[in-house]
């Protein structure tokens, strides 16, 4: 059966290929012996191959291992057919296995040119050793960074807090600082990575997540006051919280420090009252004088109608002229007596919304009479129009009848260095389109040295002589007004008409009132 | 009466000045009423009175400059303070020291009839 595919393997024609070598033994076993351990080395070789890509699974074209598995594989078969034709002449098998050997071994070859590039790009063991080396370093860098942020965050007296800020709202205490920890009472090793809820009284939990969500809602970074009751009991914070974002802006941890400034808000409360105090002693003599006018009327009026009850001279018309009198002086007295109290009492609470005038008016009246009796004019030119900021109306009373007291000095002491002066001018202007409201109190008192005008606000700073200021009465002013988020400052003035003075100008920013506002006062 | 005593009254509260006058006039008194230092002097020049009465505190001249020009006329008037408040008289001054003697001094709120019982006495003192 001559040609067709089929022929190839009929060996009948053919002779083995030991003929060829002439059966010389020395010549075959020289054959035998290097095909066979040529073709055990090619089988082991793809062996390690696999083994190798089974072992490192990691390694990069593991499918060209295989390829080079396999044309090894092919290699090695030739030889081993390269034995078996010297005695068994099937050259048409032997071709088919260089063929596919033949394939295989383009095969590997086209690709590993084709791969050639993307195989250079990988990195060499060098490449990967300096690589690995910047790493390490980069690592210990880090490191070291890090356990300096550790410390930071561990030793630094002020108290750290993380709080993580869940994609449902809720906020979960990420971790606090060993100062916040002794400053609080709260126990890290309990509540980090629990929800705030968990932790912390009911009360406290709900005052904090209105500021951590005010936080997150503004997007900013926000401080604000708080007295909040926690295991080390009822303190009171000057809290900052930063919020930090994810690469989508979205806030996901809120970063926290906060001040213990319950002593520090205790002391200024202290120097407010003390300062009261003080205002109220200066005051006190002014006050037992209004006081004992209309107590005077009324004893000189009752003793009078008895002595004339007595003699018989008092008709129905006198009788009711005196009680009418008596009325209406205990009626002075109230208003004396109501102005001191509600001027000496603590201003407890919270700011409130307030007309600024009102102050100023009353602090004008309750001095006015007073100091006209020393032939001190207080001229009040008061602009009517309505306004409204927020702070405490008895404070900023005590800072117009701080700077009104000063001026009274002043110009007392002028006096007594022979100058002219005795008049004392009170403006209040409400600026819509600033929106501010400003309160000028100016005197003739010969105004301030200017070497010291910049130091009048300092606490304990007093131009008065020993006994008479305390140096307070300013800085508190400056204190309340400041918390006002106002402003005070001092000019000295010239009158022109050769009287000097200074004049204290307190500018404060108004707010629309709310309609809540409003109608609360109204309520 | 012409013989009737004169009493200056110098006081800027007008109705404490007003019932005093009532209550010394109703019992044999002629009283002058001033409004302040200033006035009382200007009477004083006009009509000499017998007693001076003053507050402390007043517009324009006060209490011891009153005081300061009554000594000025006359060493010998007697003068009477009524005054509201304790620290005015403790600044020893002429006022509590004796020099303005006679001079008496009446804490208000003063009684009508202390100060009728002063001035009779000072009249007396002085007859």
């Amino acid at each position: 059966m001559p040609g067709g595919p089929v022929s190839i393997f009929d060996t009948s024609n053919f002779l083995p290929h030991g003929i060829c070598l002439l059966w010389q033994p020395e010549l075959l076993a020289l054959h035998v012996s290097s095909d066979v351990l040529t073709g055990l080395a090619y089988y082991s070789i793809p062996l390690a191959l696999v083994y190798f890509v089974r072992k490192r699974r990691d390694v990069a074209f593991s499918w060209v291992f295989w390829l080079f598995a396999a044309f090894i594989l092919a290699c090695g078969t030739t030889h081993f057919f390269g034995v078996w034709t010297l005695w068994n002449p099937d050259y048409g098998l032997q071709g088919i296995v260089k063929a596919t050997t033949a394939t295989v071994s383009v095969l590997t070859a086209v690709a590993l040119w084709l791969l050639m590039p993307r195989a250079l790009a990988l990195p060499s063991p060098t490449q990967l050793r300096i690589a690995n080396h910047a790493l390490h370093r980069e690592i210990e860098e880090r490191r070291q960074a890090e356990e300096r942020y550790a410390s930071f965050f561990n030793n630094l007296a002020e108290s750290l807090f993380v709080i993580a800020v869940r994609a449902d709202g809720t906020f979960i205490i990420d971790t606090i600082n060993p100062a916040h920890a002794r400053a609080t009472g709260l126990d890290p090793a309990r509540i980090c990575g629990r929800p705030v809820d968990e932790v912390l009284p009911p009360d406290t939990a709900a005052h904090v997540k209105a500021r951590y969500t005010e936080c997150v809602a503004a997007g900013r970074p926000i401080d604000y006051e708080e007295t909040l009751d926690l295991p080390n009991g009822r303190r009171t914070w000057h809290t900052v919280l930063v919020p930090v974002r994810d690469a989508h802006g979205h806030v996901v941890q809120l970063l926290g420090s906060a001040r213990d400034v319950t002593e520090r808000k205790a002391l200024q409360e202290e120097l407010v009252q003390a300062s009261k105090l003080a205002t109220l002693g200066t005051l006190a003599a002014g006050m037992a004088h209004e006081m004992s006018q209309p107590l005077n009327i009324i004893r000189i009026w009752a003793e009078n109608a008895l002595s004339r009850l007595r003699d018989g001279d008092l008709d129905q018309g006198r009788i009711d002229k005196v009680l009418t009198l008596i009325g209406e002086q205990t009626d002075r007295m109230g208003k004396i007596i109501d102005h001191m109290r509600t001027f000496s009492r603590r201003d407890g609470g919270g700011t409130q919304l307030f007309d600024p005038l009102e102050s100023v008016r009353s602090a004008v009246e309750m001095v006015q009479n007073q100091y006209a009796l020393d032939g001190i004019t207080v001229d009040a030119d008061l602009d009517e129009k309505t306004c409204m900021v927020r702070g405490r109306p008895f404070q900023l009373e005590q800072v117009v009848l701080n700077l009104l007291s000063n001026a009274r000095d002043a110009i007392l002491d002028r006096r007594d260095a022979g100058g002219q002066a005795g008049r004392i001018q009170v403006g209040f202007l409400v600026n819509g389109a600033r929106q501010t409201a400003c309160i000028a109190v100016t005197d003739d008192g010969g105004g301030i040295d200017e070497a010291v005008l910049s130091r009048i606000f300092d606490p304990f700073f007093t131009t008065k002589e020993v006994g008479k200021g305390t140096g307070l009465g300013l800085s508190i002013g400056y204190g309340i007004v400041e918390a006002m988020r106002g402003r005070i400052d001092a000019v000295n003035l010239d009158h022109g008409d050769g009287r000097r003075g200074v004049r204290f100008t307190i500018t404060l920013p108004v707010t629309r009132p709310s309609l809540r506002d409003v109608e609360m006062a109204h309520a | 009466m012409p013989d009737r005593r004169h009493v200056l009254i110098a006081e800027d509260e007008a109705l404490a000045a007003m019932a005093i006058e009532d209550f010394l006039s109703r019992k044999g008194y002629r009283v002058t009423l001033a409004g302040d230092g200033q006035e009382a002097v200007e009477r004083l020049r006009d009509d000499p009175a017998d007693v001076v009465i003053t507050d402390l505190r007043m517009p324009r001249l006060d209490g011891r400059g009153l005081i300061r020009e009554v000594r000025g006329m006359s060493p010998t008037l007697p003068v009477i303070v009524m005054t509201g408040y304790l620290a005015e008289d403790s600044d020893n001054d002429a006022l509590t020291n004796g020099t303005w003697r006679p001079l008496e001094i009446l804490r208000k709120p003063v009684s009508p009839q202390a100060i009728l019982d002063t001035v009779v006495r000072m009249l007396d003192d002085d007859a």
